[in-house]
């Protein structure tokens, strides 16, 4: 079968200064691909133009053998990617069902002339809710939550698009360790029981070096490396431009 | 709960008032507050998505030409005409939406205070058509199953009947899902838009659906006063509407309706210190904003932080 997603020389500039440089690499289905890298090497302007919130300057992006260069975000996460974002995003003066309901309701009516399709929407929130252990917390303010809670929640709002691919943008930052390990869980559940592939950028290298199949590493807007995370490890490119002599892989 | 059905009675009792105080001239005050109340409603409508559009005044114009024009010039039924002023406007929206939409916020604003002077120089300039500042006299009376609108009671009457409809359709919006979208697409729209919606298509059904709602009270205006010109459709009645909403309460359906019962009959109450009517207008809206922030409605309905 093809890549699910093929991104072709991909270069994001912002005036004079390139935030994205000629970024090339593909994704096989069900692969849990890293992108890791210091602050400010452009993973997240890539995942913002991966989905089409940034218009690339070069290159482009197959999704699903489709060509979704210059596609809107709207169109993009409609056609089976979903993102979650760096910092918490989610509507936090709603409770937690009814973030899940605008997340499938603003999926479903997509636009004003969408056909309504009856599904059986309200099933399907608390299956989600379950899945990513919320479902205690239906009735509880969003804003209200703890903050691992209030990221688990924009995943399970990203779910309710039924994704193929799911960009998560450091899942495990501002989590304590028992919380880095089940988003750990999580995203491997992700793909293993829901067949969703993920795409994600973080910082902690033992969930990175745990849950990826491959990583690709960037500094300043290019790719240094991208392999297998035994391979990444060894790499000397990549501990100069990144983890440093003295890096333990604990 | 229990304090928005006082706020129902109240508006029912108020809306009664003509008839126990009587006179020509009260039902004329009462006739331009159900006119202007589904226009602050559309405006109302736009700023549930998040958008200040400075557009509704011309709207109402094209509503308001459109639908008068429709029965001097083609013949068309009166009534029939202000439906048809009203799908004018919302043609009209439909066509500048996508293009206006694209811009968000303080840029919106001004892009549509430029398209309502652009519309209000043409009512002026294009005088073969829209008769310019002397304006276009001897307009038919309204009518419905053959019954003439005679007098002012009429089209109070008639103008209850719109506002209570537009009232129903914007509450019923509110709480169906499309009301769902809208709250989202307002609070967070990156996020909305991961989440697979399409912002700009929700934002011009807005809008088309408030040009609707300003083009049909724009129609039932033309034929009440009997006279059109440029000004009656100028910025400063898309200010108004502002006002209306702030001081009402733009969080809720019931404010904008509580704000032009409010505004509305104001000026006619300073009549005798016509002096200093901008003052006090202004000094009334700086004390709303200050001690009652979110408006009139606050003090029958809870509304929810943030």
């Amino acid at each position: 079968m093809k890549n699910l997603l093929d991104v072709r020389g991909l270069s994001k500039r912002f005036g004079g200064l390139t935030a994205v440089s000629d970024i090339s690499f593909s994704m096989k289905r069900g692969e849990i691909f890293g992108i890791i890298g210091p602050n400010g090497a452009g993973k997240t302007t890539l995942f913002n133009v991966i989905a089409g919130q940034h218009k690339a300057s070069a290159g482009g992006v197959t999704f699903d053998e489709r060509d979704i260069s210059g596609y809107s975000s709207d169109a993009i996460a409609r056609l089976g990617i979903g993102r979650t974002f760096q910092a918490v995003t989610v509507f936090k003066s709603e409770t937690v069902a009814e973030n899940l309901r605008r997340a499938n309701v603003l999926r479903r009516r997509h636009n004003p002339l969408a056909v309504r399709s009856a599904a059986a929407s309200e099933d399907r929130f608390r299956a989600v809710a379950s899945f990513i252990g919320l479902g205690d917390h239906l009735d509880g303010v969003a804003g209200d939550l703890a903050y691992g809670l209030q990221k688990l929640l924009g995943v399970g709002m990203a779910m309710l698009i039924e994704p193929k691919l799911l960009l998560m943008d450091e899942p495990a930052a501002g989590l304590n360790p028992s919380e880095k390990r089940e988003a750990g869980t999580l995203i491997r559940r992700l793909r293993d029981e829901l067949g969703i592939s993920i795409l994600l950028i973080e910082h902690d290298m033992p969930l990175v070096m745990d849950v990826c199949d491959r990583i690709l590493v960037m500094s300043q807007g290019a790719k240094v490396a991208l392999d297998t995370p035994s391979e990444i490890k060894r790499d000397s490119r990549v501990i100069d431009a990144y983890l440093g002599d003295d890096y333990d892989f604990a | 709960m229990r304090k928005t059905y006082l706020a129902y009675l109240i508006v029912a009792a108020l809306a009664t008032l003509p008839w126990v105080v009587g006179g020509r001239y009260v039902f004329h005050v009462a006739t331009m507050i159900t006119i202007m109340i589904p226009l602050a409603l559309s405006l109302n409508l736009m700023l549930k998505v998040g958008q200040l559009s400075l557009a509704q005044a011309a709207f109402m114009g094209i509503g308001a030409y459109g639908a008068v024009l429709l029965t001097m010039r083609l013949d068309f039924p009166p009534m029939l005409s202000v439906f048809a002023g009203g799908l004018l406007a919302a043609a009209t929206a439909a066509i500048c939406g996508p293009v206006f939409l694209r811009i968000k916020g303080v840029y919106f604003a001004l892009l549509t205070f430029a398209f309502g002077q652009i519309v209000n120089l043409v009512f002026q300039e294009w005088t073969s058509l829209f008769g310019g500042n002397s304006g276009i006299y001897g307009i038919p009376k309204l009518s419905v199953f053959g019954m003439r609108f005679s007098t002012t009671q009429h089209y109070y009457l008639f103008g209850l009947v719109f506002c209570a409809v537009c009232y129903v359709a914007l509450r019923l919006l509110e709480r169906s899902e499309i009301g769902r979208i809208f709250q989202a697409l307002k609070e967070d729209e990156t996020l909305s838009r991961s989440l697979g919606s399409n912002a700009l298509a929700w934002r011009v059904a807005a809008f088309v659906g408030s040009a609707l709602i300003a083009g049909i009270a724009g129609g039932i205006y033309g034929f009440y006063i009997g006279f059109l010109s440029p000004d009656a459709f100028t910025f400063w009645l898309s200010v108004d509407l502002i006002v209306m909403n702030v001081v009402g309460g733009a969080t809720s359906v019931l404010g904008p309706v509580l704000g032009a019962i409010f505004i509305v009959p104001l000026p006619e109450f300073l009549r005798e210190a016509r002096a200093f009517q901008l003052l006090i207008y202004g000094v009334v809206l700086i004390i709303f904003l200050v001690l009652i922030k979110d408006g009139l409605v606050t003090l029958f309905e809870r509304r929810k932080p943030g």
